[in-house]
């Protein structure tokens, strides 16, 4: 999937520039209150115990210093991609321990007509290799901007 | 939202959660973007408790409606069940009605106003 079909599923609404969070269970309430604001959803306790569910089958940072909070939930009735950046980092269980500053959360409903989903999880993950693009990326001024780096990285 | 159909929809979407954990292709392909799914037993457990704590009758309703559809809640959009596309009445969202766990009258699936 193209990262700019990606980018159709989040608005400047779901842009979180620096999370005041300085820990993970605070980190994820914060990106969920988020969501809840920049959009129509309403269910914030329904996506945050789903969300809290994944974290312990395994931690989703995976990245150098990126996390994908994500799963699915009958709280939302379409894919919905929030964007937070932490400037100090957080401790979000990452194999290399090292705290995380940029986060990719996906929610989608239980059934995902063309595995939109999935395919753009796959999308931001491999995107997110290239750590030369993190750094822009941490370093964006605004969504608009955050976007524009992305799709040229 | 009553406080029963919140937890059905937790235990709807945890074991939607295990099902693709243990589900071979799913599970390589999160894997092969570098997601850990190792705490599969401790969210197995998390699911028993959380089902501990619904109300039998509920809880054996669920089981029958799962085994049966898939899926037990659903999602209202457009006063349609998602399940079998009945319309439901407008008096079912009234705030008389918020204290109940809502039916489909046409499938009987568990109601969820997303």
């Amino acid at each position: 999937m193209d990262i700019a079909e990606v980018l159709n599923h989040t608005s400047p609404d779901l842009f979180l520039s620096d999370l005041t969070a300085t820990d993970k269970q605070s980190a994820l309430a914060e990106m969920v209150t988020g969501l809840v604001a920049g959009t129509t959803i309403t269910n914030n306790e329904t996506i945050l115990q789903m969300l809290q569910s994944r974290e312990n089958l395994g931690s989703t940072a995976v990245g150098p210093g990126i996390a994908f909070p994500h799963g699915r939930t009958l709280a939302v009735q379409k894919l919905t991609i929030l964007i937070a950046r932490s400037r100090e980092g957080i401790d979000f269980d990452s194999e290399d321990g090292k705290p995380t500053q940029l986060f990719f959360m996906l929610i989608a409903p239980p059934q995902d007509s063309g595995h939109k989903y999935i395919k753009s999880l796959a999308a931001l993950t491999d995107k997110m290799q290239n750590t030369e693009l993190r750094d822009k990326l941490l370093e964006s001024a605004d969504f608009e901007g955050f976007c524009t780096t992305l799709k040229e990285g | 939202m009553h406080p029963q159909l919140q937890l059905l929809v937790a235990l709807q979407d945890m074991e939607q959660m295990i099902q693709e954990a243990e589900d071979q292709k799913k599970a390589a392909e999160l894997e092969g973007m570098g997601f850990n799914l190792g705490g599969l037993d401790g969210l197995k457990s998390a699911q028993e408790e959380l089902e501990a704590k619904i109300d039998p009758r509920h809880r054996n309703y669920y089981r029958r409606l799962t085994k049966h559809f898939g899926h037990a809640v659903v999602p209202v959009v457009g006063n349609l069940c998602t399940g079998c596309f009945a319309s439901i009445p407008a008096s079912f969202v009234s705030v008389t009605n918020e204290n109940k766990v809502q039916k489909c009258e046409n499938c009987g699936r568990i109601l969820y106003w997303p």
